[in-house]
């Protein structure tokens, strides 16, 4: 699949979007709402509210119990699994806990969605992920399984495999958890600069770290009963690249 | 009154709930397939080094247990068939009856057992362990089909597993069986051949083919369904295991009863019996 066929998402929006967990009170209730694109956007909510499931339906990996949820004007909740694929694979996800494929090393873990749909020729896939994986300094783990590698390590690799097929949105579910301040700088300023590139466009973040935050301009969307509440702008604390 | 509704109440909920589940794990089968048919990203490579993986394990590692298994199998039914047909003037039947009782029903079912015992719960638990690890999340966050990249292959393998293992014991416990009884009896090789040869048809072929290959896929796609059913927590992925073990015997031995039902109603109305 080459770039050519991906479709170019310039708006996300829920129409009646209504969703509860068994036993649970309801993550969204009948929720209509513009979601803010082409920004960095911080969901806040109070624990538990639902942060991480509002990110699993935006990922196509839940679906709502009613309601529609529409890129650019397509109700992608009806597709079938291959006809979302071309707006999957615009979506990056990372997880705030597992998601690392255990037989595959971490290496093959930033590989896979690469090779898979063979996004790029394999040596540029290859290149990039060895890029990525020299800047974080991962190198030596990188022939490791998941089982094998510190918990640090296990994080960023998902983290980078959300951002490796370079996507126009990215999900980060909790994305500074099990990370030193110095990777959480040196991440932001991969997002910065791939968003330079043109790529990463609309950037979600479910977090609770105010630090992490700080280091992105940001708008906020806040989860409360049910509903999303759209807050404009706050802009990041200045730092030099790499700090 | 009130008692006997319900006991029909539950006898009801107890039918449909089956009756779902048969058509869950049915639904299962066709979209595995679907998918498979649909992915274009997904090589032939991916397929193959699955299903060798599967191969390997299901079939390859398993050789043991079924030589095992089969030679005594093998030899108690010679035994058995040789001493009590010569008793009644029928030692040529030898073949009919080890055709019947070895190639038709216990050849198959035993090497389902065994398939069951070591290969459908490795696959319910490796499949619930990356549920619970969030593996086949991340696959379909990555536009990864896991009915077609993890259930598929395993399921053909499985079946391709099935037969092969199925074919070994047939030859083992009949071959092998002899030789092993051997110094028990004074039947001459080539008249146990040729007894065996005349009794092999193409009903049995077809029962083989029939009984194998849809035993293989039972097992594994029980097995794959009951992983893919754990939620979050890998405390649930001992309870499917065994879930999907005491679910595959049952489908597996309904199956095999079916069959050979179906196959005797039939040889009776050729017969003009009913």
């Amino acid at each position: 699949m080459n770039a050519a066929q991906f479709p170019r998402i310039e708006s996300l929006r829920f129409e009646g979007v209504s969703f509860k967990h068994e036993n649970h009170d309801p993550t969204l209730q009948n929720c209509d709402f513009e979601f803010p694109t082409g920004r960095v956007v911080w969901f806040k909510s109070p624990e538990g509210a639902g942060k991480s499931t509002l990110l699993q339906i935006m990922a196509g990996l839940l679906l709502p119990d009613r309601g529609a949820f529409y890129m650019n004007d397509k109700n992608v909740i009806d597709m079938s699994f291959e006809e979302f694929l071309p707006y999957r694979l615009q979506i990056g996800f990372t997880f705030d806990y597992g998601g690392l494929i255990n037989n595959r090393s971490i290496e093959d873990n930033l590989l896979l969605p690469l090779l898979y749909h063979k996004i790029v020729p394999e040596g540029d896939a290859h290149a990039r992920v060895r890029s990525l994986v020299e800047r974080f300094e991962i190198k030596k783990f990188a022939n490791e399984r998941p089982a094998h590698v510190p918990g640090r390590v296990r994080k960023l690799a998902v983290l980078l495999r959300g951002l490796v097929t370079h996507p126009q949105v990215l999900l980060l579910d909790d994305p500074s958890v099990g990370l030193g301040e110095g990777t959480q700088n040196a991440f932001v300023d991969v997002l910065n600069e791939m968003r330079a590139q043109g790529h990463l466009k609309h950037i979600f973040i479910s977090s609770y770290d105010e630090r992490f935050m700080s280091l992105m301009s940001h708008d906020i969307v806040h989860l409360d009963g049910g509903l999303l509440y759209h807050q404009p702008g706050e802009e990041a604390a200045p730092r030099a690249v790499g700090q | 009154m009130g008692v006997l509704l319900g006991r029909i109440d539950d006898l009801g909920r107890f039918v449909t709930s089956n009756i779902e589940y048969t058509m869950r794990v049915l639904l299962m089968v066709y979209l595995s397939l679907r998918a498979t048919i649909l992915d274009q990203a997904q090589g032939l490579r991916t397929i193959v080094s699955v299903l060798a993986a599967q191969v390997y394990f299901t079939g390859w590692q398993a050789l043991p247990l079924i030589t095992t298994l089969a030679l005594t199998t093998g030899s108690v039914l010679v035994l058995q068939g040789l001493s009590n047909l010569t008793m009644v003037g029928g030692s040529d039947m030898i073949g009919s009856f080890l055709v019947i009782a070895l190639s038709r029903e216990t050849g198959p079912l035993l090497t389902a057992l065994v398939v069951i015992a070591r290969s459908g719960t490795a696959v319910a638990s490796e499949v619930g362990n990356m549920r619970a690890n969030r593996e086949i999340e991340a696959l379909e966050s990555m536009g990864i089909n896991p009915l077609s990249f993890i259930v598929f292959p395993r399921v053909f393998g499985g079946v391709i597993s099935v037969l092969c293992l199925a074919f070994y014991f047939n030859v083992i416990a009949l071959l092998g069986g002899f030789f092993v009884t051997r110094f028990l009896h004074d039947i001459p090789f080539n008249f146990y051949a040729d007894s065996l040869l005349q009794a092999f048809t193409m009903d049995d072929v077809l029962i083989f083919l029939l009984k194998n290959s849809f035993s293989g896929m039972i097992i594994f796609i029980v097995c794959c369904y009951q992983g893919l059913s754990v939620k979050k927590s890998p405390h649930e992925v001992p309870q499917v295991t065994t879930q999907a073990v005491v679910n595959s015997i049952i489908y597996v031995t309904v199956f095999n009863l079916t069959v050979t039902a179906v196959f005797y109603m039939n040889q009776l109305r050729n017969m003009g019996v009913i």
